[in-house]
């Protein structure tokens, strides 16, 4: 018997199953506009949820967090622009497959992979919360740097032509994310005076630059369509999806499981859980030359693991009252602004009503996710490939500027964000990719602060090696991280030997 | 693609850059007073310039080819004056207000980006679907968001 299933009907009254679709709705016109994260979409409409019961209220916060997440998937497949950070991963296949004419089909894949992420998230959720919601505890700072710096690895799989320049573009992107304010002592660093950098580099900012801006660039200069369009219409191609997600399950679920374990660690959320879940993706897959060509299997990777951070980040958040995510530090805010009191007891028997009924609608808003995800999709599709360039152009750039002013209201992030986008389109012309500079961007102030905490810990006691490499989560760290590295190199062998073998 | 036997003179000489810009921050570290702040930053420009070396080092003894697209095709024009109206909205927007510089930003980018010939029908719609989309995106942030997008002063 699930538990808390007598709340199942309670979830599924007219009015939350309204509450689940507009939510959803707005959510994922809302991830979908770059610069405007999940964060921002629950934080503006979370007013209007003090007027609700508790559990009506995390229905709606949860459904618009779970559309906008999925959202995000749209302009990093269309525009080679993550909607929100948490698609990074989806630009490296997701733009590609768009580009080759296949934008309608990754659209579809990338719905079917949120729903299925979405699912398997919240089924920990339900299942699962109090004694995962200890793994969250097991997490000091040095299994924090080595998480990040088993995201770094990724560089190698990123750096397309030469890992040197991967490399160079890593450290430069952990670099630039050092600008402003120090992580852990405050001191100003690398501002050279500059009133401009003080507040450091915005990450969505640089994201909308690095990734956006190039392709502007080279869109206005040829009048050429930037993606290439189907003659006749294919409707959703939702069968050949369906055939691809059914081949690729086994990638589904792990990368989903991936998803919410990371979502679970309190400030990873679902931009680290997209990046780690790829690289296993193609740590494990046949085909792992094609990714970052257009491979399906990136997409469904990325996609699973960051809607599946949804119902992990949640497990924290109501278990312990530590938010896993950004957006669930919000939704926190506003149920304690309800006099909800989050804690184990929100699941016993006589407590259960809020979280059961949330849960059970978190399930109801992924599944309208389905219809909801693959029409806007096809809008969104059909817009984009038929709309004239001498307007996407324009609409495309005005977007990037409203919706970097719009992240810290300062006009000095838009001028960032361009000139960090013409460094990226010039660095790209010399073979130099945007994707490992951002990769070392995102990953810079984690690992910073692990590091510096772990070293300040490990000097205390006097056990630095002990501190960074005796403690079991982090060893296990390590093993995936050098499996990741050297697998494709043990492969290679082991192939060679059996051929060797063989020809013997 | 990697062209084999070749250098990659232009990825060299960005890693010069890169060996250049990782001097500068290394120099600025100096003026850090907690060991905290540095010793990250520290080991990430020691990595950068290393690599950055080892690429060039590589590149002479080893040449595996050029893996440098250039510009290819389309109109430097164009690039530049979308990126001069973007930093010019971005720059103008403190003392025209976010409203006018945005609309005045995408009538430039539309003129930049119209390939194909201006009709009549052409030149009465798309500005107009300009200023609707401007409208439109204003209004979602400053007024349903409550985003403080910047007012003209003189209005």
């Amino acid at each position: 018997m699930l538990p808390g299933i007598d709340f199942l009907f309670t979830a599924l009254t007219p009015f939350h199953i309204a509450l689940a679709l507009g939510g959803v709705i707005a959510g994922t016109v809302i991830g979908a506009l770059p610069g405007l994260t999940a964060t921002m979409a629950i934080a503006v409409l979370v007013p209007l949820t003090f007027y609700m019961p508790p559990a009506s209220a995390l229905i709606l916060m949860g459904a618009i967090y779970t559309g906008a997440i999925y959202g995000g998937a749209y302009a990093a497949i269309l525009l080679n622009t993550p909607g929100t950070p948490s698609a990074i991963a989806t630009t490296f296949d997701g733009f590609p497959m768009a580009k080759r004419g296949d934008g309608d089909l990754a659209v579809t894949l990338a719905c079917l992979a949120s729903v299925t992420g979405g699912f398997i998230g919240a089924a920990f959720l339900l299942g699962l919360a109090p004694p995962l919601a200890r793994v969250a505890l097991a997490f000091g700072p040095v299994e924090y740097f080595w998480l990040a710096l088993f995201g770094l690895t990724l560089i190698s799989a990123l750096s397309e032509g030469s890992l040197m320049k991967g490399l160079i573009g890593g450290c430069f992107g952990l670099l630039l994310a050092c600008i402003g304010v120090a992580e852990v002592s405050s001191d100003i660093r690398f501002t050279f005076g500059s009133q401009t950098l003080l507040g450091g580099i915005e990450i969505v900012s640089a994201l909308i630059g690095l990734y956006c801006v190039p392709v502007l660039i080279d869109m206005v200069a040829t009048p050429a369509r930037h993606l290439q369009v189907s003659g006749e219409s294919r409707g959703f191609r939702l069968n050949e999806a369906l055939r691809i997600s059914l081949k690729s399950k086994l990638n589904l679920i792990r990368s989903s499981v991936v998803g919410t374990l990371v979502g679970i660690l309190p400030g990873a959320g679902g931009s680290i859980a997209g990046l780690v879940a790829y690289s296993e993706a193609r740590r494990t897959s046949k085909r792992r030359e094609r990714f970052g060509t257009g491979e399906p299997e990136g997409i469904q990777a990325t996609e699973s693991a960051n809607n599946a951070t949804v119902g992990g980040g949640f497990i924290p958040t109501l278990v312990l009252g530590i938010p896993g995510t950004p957006p669930d530090a919000v939704i926190l805010g506003a149920l304690l602004v309800q006099g909800v009191r989050t804690g184990p007891h929100l699941f016993t028997a006589g407590e259960g009503s809020i979280v059961y009924t949330f849960i059970y609608g978190l399930f109801l808003a992924t599944a309208l996710m389905l219809p909801t995800g693959l029409l806007i999709g096809r809008y969104a599709y059909r817009t984009i490939v038929t709309v004239p360039k001498a307007l996407l152009v324009p609409t495309i750039a005005f977007m990037t500027v409203i919706g970097t002013f719009a992240i810290r209201n300062n006009v000095s992030d838009v001028a960032i964000m361009i000139i960090l986008g013409v460094m990226g389109w010039t660095l790209n012309r010399f073979g130099f990719r945007p994707s490992p500079i951002v990769l070392g961007l995102i990953l810079s102030s984690i690992a910073e602060q692990g590091f510096v905490q772990g070293w300040t810990i490990g000097a205390a006691t006097e056990n630095l090696m002990g501190m960074f490499f005796g403690r079991p989560i982090a060893i296990a760290i390590i093993a995936f991280m050098l499996l990741s590295l050297f697998y494709p190199l043990i492969a290679r062998r082991l192939r060679f030997n059996r051929e060797e073998a063989g020809a013997k | 693609m990697p062209s084999d036997g070749q250098r990659d003179i232009g990825g060299m000489a960005v890693a010069a850059v890169m060996i250049v810009i990782g001097l500068v921050f290394l120099w600025d570290t100096t003026n850090l007073v907690d060991s905290d702040s540095v010793v990250f930053p520290r080991t990430v420009i020691f990595g950068m310039i290393l690599f950055s070396i080892m690429f060039i080092v590589w590149n002479f003894l080893r040449p595996s080819g050029a893996d440098t697209e250039g510009v290819q095709g389309g109109s430097t024009p164009r690039r530049i004056g979308l990126v001069a109206a973007m930093l010019g909205c971005a720059f103008l927007m403190p003392y025209t207000g976010f409203l006018l510089s945005g609309l005045a930003a995408f009538m430039v980018i539309m003129l930049l980006a119209m390939h194909e010939g201006w009709t009549r029908g052409r030149l009465i719609v798309y500005p107009l679907i300009g200023l609707a989309v401007v409208l439109g995106f204003y209004g979602l942030f400053a007024k349903a968001l409550l985003v403080p997008l910047p007012e003209a002063p003189f209005l």
